[in-house]
């Protein structure tokens, strides 16, 4: 089966800068993939090169198979995109702007209302989009990529901006965009949360380089799971847990120690448990949990050291 | 998605301009210069040919105000789409991009027309209303409506030059600060050189020396103007539509 999206040694230089480095990634067809990475981590570049906004130093590009270089408009005629900029012109209407790219396209008048539809905007489609909370905005960008039903949407940071209930309302959506529309979902973020409960695959990007990717179930089963604790001295519980092996780190919560691959973890939370207890340390809680994207994520994507991050 | 229908990125810049305040500078432009005619003709004592008035009309149409109305119409044109980020929303579409182009720099070249007319029939409208006013200036000789046409067609086409610089300044740059700035710098060298000898070579003037008694500066100033415009309008179109918009 064809990839909906397909790069291979993507590669963007600004100058001296390179924005994004070699990246090689497959969104399978039909997924949510998140895209994610800290902000500057090259996410929106190489989006723009999927689009055929600005070109590859080198690499290539594929949407729904079509080379985004060779042929942009074959491979454009694939995707709606939500960029971070809308570009909505706010003294027309919804619908009027709407109506503005669906003639572009040569649609049927009809596309507006299935659109407007599928994002449950058709009410607030006559009011100016200069009236619009970011929100709404936001849902008549969605409704604005999916006109003409494009096998592909790319999303870029869709809930930017928005406040908490914008957000769980975006959530919403995008988790039933695949099946509302059948389409693939590529969508940027740096956030985590937002990745974790709408993706089905995930790709990293770190410093321009995709450093992880794949599906995000088997990414987090395939992970040992660890034990997070809280005691009252974290120092000599650490000396203790490190003494029998595990690898401790610091959280904001208290401590996680990383079990060993194929270790059970109940029996090792027991193990710790009874440890900590005989070294006369309260332990106020103690237990085994899967591995979170968070974790997954700060394991692959370290933070640029603050003496590269001022050049 | 079936195919895009060749004039429909030209249908949408028509539909966008009709809800900005295009319209209101096309209509202010000729009007300014059809009020300053009608009270410059109450002022007169005695009746004056209609070749002056049209003349008069047509000059200041060309060294200001035209110059002026195309600064601004290119940037109202070319910030429909700066202002809000539009750019990327359009070229990520699949449509070949010089069309979003072209669609824009036909809705301007039309534009400038209609205003070229308006400014003619408004001269004659002001002119004629002045004389009915005030019947000792009215005006002498004949109103020799296919001479003066011709006059503000070759300004126009003469133009081109002028327009195509404008129009790929205003469109390169998100600020409308660059193409103000070359806007009112070649409208200031138009009105304070109106009458220099290296005018014919300078795009904001060449439309003024439509108005030259001698022939080959008129020919020269139009050739350059419209067949340099030609050639500055295909050529901006081209590296718009090949150059990443970051």
């Amino acid at each position: 089966m064809t990839a909906a999206i397909e790069t291979r040694d993507l590669t963007r230089r600004f100058k001296r800068h390179l924005a994004v480095d070699a990246v090689s990634m497959t969104v399978p067809d039909k997924a949510v993939y998140g895209f994610l990475g800290r902000n500057g981590a090259g996410k929106t570049t190489t989006l723009k090169m999927l689009l055929g906004l600005i070109r590859p130093t080198a690499g290539t590009a594929r949407v729904g198979g079509v080379d985004v270089a060779r042929d942009r408009i074959g491979a454009a005629a694939k995707v709606g995109a939500l960029l971070e900029a809308h570009g909505f012109y706010g003294n027309l209407s919804g619908r009027e702007n709407l109506d503005l790219t669906r003639s572009l396209l040569g649609l049927p008048k009809r596309e507006i209302e299935r659109v407007l539809e599928v994002v449950e905007m058709t009410e607030h489609a006559r009011r100016r989009v200069s009236d619009y909370s970011l929100g709404m905005r936001q849902r008549l960008g969605l409704a604005r990529t999916m006109l003409g039903a494009p096998p592909v949407l790319v999303l870029d940071e869709p809930t930017n901006g928005l406040d908490p209930d914008g957000i769980a309302d975006m959530r919403r959506f995008l988790r039933a965009l695949p099946e509302r529309t059948g389409a693939t979902v590529l969508l940027s973020s740096h956030l985590l949360g937002e990745i974790e409960q709408t993706a089905t695959h995930v790709g990293i990007l770190s410093h321009g380089k995709l450093v992880l990717e794949g599906e995000l179930a088997r990414l987090k089963a395939d992970l040992a799971p660890e034990i997070a604790l809280q005691t009252d001295d974290p120092a000599r519980a650490t000396a203790l847990a490190r003494a029998r092996g595990f690898e401790v780190l610091a959280a904001d919560d208290g401590l996680v120690a990383r079990l060993k691959p194929g270790e059970d973890a109940r029996t090792a939370s027991a193990a710790l448990t009874r440890a900590l207890i005989g070294a006369d340390i309260a332990v106020f809680a103690i237990g085994a949990r899967s591995r979170s994207l968070e974790g997954i994520y700060r394991e692959v994507s370290p933070p640029v050291p603050v003496s590269q991050a001022k050049t | 998605m079936t195919a895009v229908p060749f004039f429909a990125p030209l249908i949408v810049e028509a539909r966008k301009l009709n809800r900005s305040l295009a319209a209101l500078l096309a209509v202010a432009a000729p009007s300014l210069i059809a009020i300053f005619t009608f009270f410059n003709l109450l002022r007169g004592k005695a009746p004056q040919p209609w070749d002056m008035w049209i003349v008069s009309g047509s000059g200041i149409w060309a060294f200001f105000m035209l110059p002026m109305s195309v600064t601004a119409l290119t940037a109202l044109v070319a910030h429909m789409e700066h202002g809000p980020k539009a750019w990327d929303h359009l070229r990520a579409l699949p449509l070949p991009r010089w069309r979003l182009y072209a669609a824009k720099t036909i809705c301007v070249l039309a534009l400038v027309a209609l205003m070229s007319a308006a400014v003619l029939v408004m001269t004659w409208g002001a002119v004629t209303l002045g004389a009915a006013i005030k019947p000792a200036v009215t005006p002498v000789g004949d109103f020799d409506l296919a001479r003066y046409a011709a006059i503000f067609g070759k300004m126009y086409l003469a133009a081109l030059l002028m327009i195509a610089i404008q129009m790929w300044v205003a469109l390169r740059y998100a600020s409308f600060v660059p193409a103000l700035a070359v806007g009112i710098g070649g409208t200031f060298f138009s009105v304070v050189a109106t009458s220099a000898k290296q005018g014919i070579y300078f795009p904001w003037q060449m439309p003024v020396n439509m108005l030259a008694t001698e022939a080959w500066r008129a020919n020269t100033a139009l050739g350059l103007g419209f067949g340099l415009g030609v050639v500055a309008l295909l050529a901006g179109l081209a590296h718009l539509s090949r150059r990443e918009v970051l």
